[in-house]
């Protein structure tokens, strides 16, 4: 299924049912060489589908739904059989007053249960970023119980031994990141964010809420020598240099305003589910009414990570159409081409 | 300024009021224990070891009266120092340096004589560390142009490196240093207006932010003997005190007793609280940093972080844990 861009004025580019091959023959005979261009990255970076669920509760079957929108996905279950799987929730500090800041333990569960029942050993991991009391930010917001009632390891983030791991962005001047271990020994990392509104960046969900897997100890909290090297480069940077990552989204109870920690509660009953971050982030952007385009760092990502526009990404599950609902964003200059196209803003 | 003479006290015969606790005694000897069988340790057993729940662990032993045992961590931090006096994180790991501030401390408690040189080179190296200040904005609360410690050079002054600085310097009889002076400032600044504070944040984008415990624990160990006539500390000690419950994770609950024990403040049921975070990371992680914290609050006005941070023109008071 594919929808019409609704944040670009260009006409929809009509893929043909090529493969490879055939394209890059028929180019050398095509006169829209940059139409044609245009096409061949776009079939090497190839399409990605995203899976979204409406009505989702947390007391809800939540394994079936994660379960069913990775398959969806394409994700084939035989891949996960004894492979290390790294669940990355989004715990960036300790909230009982508010639980829409933070990744509902029901989600952790639900996707550990998914990937244990396929034969995957799972491990979550954090690194809050703001708070070096990790533990605290476990129990404040439900994980620790949670983790103990599924018998579920735990690797704090911020503390674990180190890895360097080139820098494969290089958007931003880091050469290199400092992995935990259990991050870059990892076969799969799977971002398990919350849906939010960002106010410097607009939108966080699966690839900003990879920050967290940057370990304090060695950046700080927060973790300053990534915004001091930009937060959409250095993001982009980590998202191009982790290993292979999916993303789980929990978008059930969202956060929109002054997000990601001090914004507003936002029912959105929704989960939303793909095996690239980049083409998950862009469609949580459309289902808040945010240009993804104009998000920063899905700006670098968008054909080098993944692919942003609509016409790129195959919609499984529901449409994001009937479902798009406007987060309210900060009326901030650096915000407001986000959210351009629908001219009221909130302060 | 407290020296070695006045643990080793302990150590021929004065036990700490913590041991003599029953309600404290049976996880705090077991906490110790552990603690001496690998005092160079890991944030989690079986880690490499790290500087700074290393330098935590040698401080519990020393509080505990159990110096000889904490040895192998002042070589080890020993080791861990660079060329330029910096303690980085781990020993193969010189950079970031913030755990110097610790590594400091530690020695000076310890053997300040025969560390003196370390000690010196050491705050040489934090004299000459900077954070980044930044452009003062309406959309940052603090003052961003005041000069505290960042955690990574090259980044801003955040307020537990600024904290961990403020305590080396009362620690090495440096209190009347102005970078001393002015990381009271800083902690102060960072003060969120109804009390508390967090990583050293205040209001972004015109929003206060919310406090955590840790932090204003720490922030408030540093400051102690300090006054503020704008009364944000003592909101923070307010709040700080309201917040501790059972539930209080450990190491948030050991920075934040020091940091009410540093003011004179009574924190009912400290025991209670203190077995329950024991209990809890006996059953999780048993990480070392955690049994170190708690052992080091359990010492109560005892513990060398109070001793060594505090200015000497403030009286001892007495224990307030029971």
């Amino acid at each position: 299924m594919t929808h019409p861009e609704p944040f670009s004025n260009a006409p929809r580019l009509q893929l043909p049912n090529v493969n490879r091959r055939t394209l890059l023959v028929g180019g050398g005979l095509a006169a829209a060489g940059i139409v044609l261009a245009r096409t061949i990255r776009e079939l090497t970076l190839g399409r990605s589908s995203v899976f979204i669920a409406k009505n989702q509760k947390y007391d809800g079957p939540l394994v079936q739904t994660i379960r069913d929108g990775l398959i969806g996905c394409g994700l084939d279950p035989k891949e996960i059989d004894r492979k290390r799987i790294l669940l990355k929730p989004n715990l960036v500090e300790p909230a009982r007053d508010a639980p829409h800041m933070t990744t509902h333990p029901a989600m952790i569960l639900a996707a550990a249960e998914v990937f244990r029942n396929w034969g995957g050993i799972v491990t979550v991991g954090e690194g809050p970023g703001h708070v070096r009391d990790t533990e605290m930010a476990l129990v404040e917001s439900g994980v620790a119980d949670a983790l103990d009632s599924l018998k579920l390891s735990f690797s704090d983030l911020n503390y674990e031994e180190v890895v360097w791991t080139p820098n494969r962005g290089r958007a931003s001047k880091l050469p290199g990141f400092f992995f935990p271990r259990s991050v870059a020994e990892a076969d799969l990392v799977v971002s398990l964010p919350k849906m939010k509104t960002h106010h410097w960046v607009g939108v966080t969900a699966a690839m900003k809420n990879l920050y967290g897997v940057i370990p304090g100890i060695k950046y700080g909290w927060p973790k300053n020598v990534l915004h001091h090297n930009g937060i959409p480069e250095t993001v982009f940077d980590i998202n191009a240099s982790l290993p292979k990552t999916i993303a789980i989204v929990d978008g059930i109870d969202c956060m929109e305003g002054d997000g990601p920690i001090m914004g507003t509660k936002k029912q959105m009953g929704l989960v939303v589910v793909g095996t690239n971050p980049a083409a998950v982030d862009a469609t949580i952007c459309r289902l808040m009414d945010v240009n993804p385009q104009q998000v920063p760092y899905l700006a670098l990502a968008g054909n080098k990570l993944g692919p942003l526009e609509n016409r790129l990404i195959e919609q499984r599950g529901e449409a994001w159409q009937p479902l798009q609902s406007s987060f309210q964003m900060l009326d901030k200059p650096h915000l407001r081409s986000l959210v351009r196209h629908r001219g009221v803003l909130v302060s | 300024m407290t020296t070695v003479d006045e643990f080793a006290r302990i150590a021929l015969g004065d036990l700490p009021a913590s041991l003599e606790n029953p309600a404290m005694a049976d996880w705090l000897q077991s906490a110790l224990d552990e603690l001496a069988k690998s005092p160079e340790c890991g944030y989690l057993p079986k880690q490499k070891a790290a500087t700074e729940p290393s330098a935590l662990t040698a401080l519990a032993l020393l509080g505990h009266g159990r110096q000889e045992e904490a040895q192998p961590v002042l070589d080890y931090l020993a080791r861990a120092q660079q060329a330029d006096g910096s303690v980085g994180v781990r020993e193969a790991e010189a950079t970031p340096g913030w755990p110097t501030s610790l590594a400091v401390i530690a020695w000076q408690l310890f053997d300040s004589t025969n560390h003196r040189a370390r000690i010196d080179r050491a705050m040489k190296w934090i004299s000459s560390m900077h954070g980044e200040k930044l452009e003062r904005s309406p959309e940052m609360g603090h003052n961003t142009q005041l000069d505290g410690w960042p955690w990574a050079a090259g980044t801003h002054s955040w307020l537990e490196p600024t904290a961990f600085a403020l305590l080396a310097y009362r620690a090495a009889g440096q209190q009347s240093h102005p970078r001393a002076a002015e990381a009271i400032r800083l902690l102060i600044d960072r003060q969120l207006p109804d009390g508390g504070c967090n990583y050293g944040n205040t209001t972004v984008l015109g929003q206060t932010l919310r406090p955590h415990v840790q932090p204003t624990g720490i922030a408030m160990l540093a400051l102690a003997g300090e006054s503020d006539p704008s009364g944000r500390m003592e909101r923070s000690l307010t709040w700080l005190q309201w917040s501790l419950n059972a539930r209080t994770t450990a190491t948030s609950l050991s920075w934040a007793l020091h940091g009410l024990y540093a003011h004179g403040r009574e924190v009912r049921q400290a025991e209670v609280h203190l077995a329950s975070a024991c209990e809890r990371v006996q059953q999780h992680d048993q990480s070392p940093h955690k049994f170190a914290l708690l052992a080091l609050a359990a010492l109560g006005q005892q513990s060398p972080l109070l001793r060594g941070g505090r200015p000497s023109s403030l009286p001892s008071q007495s224990d307030s844990t029971s």
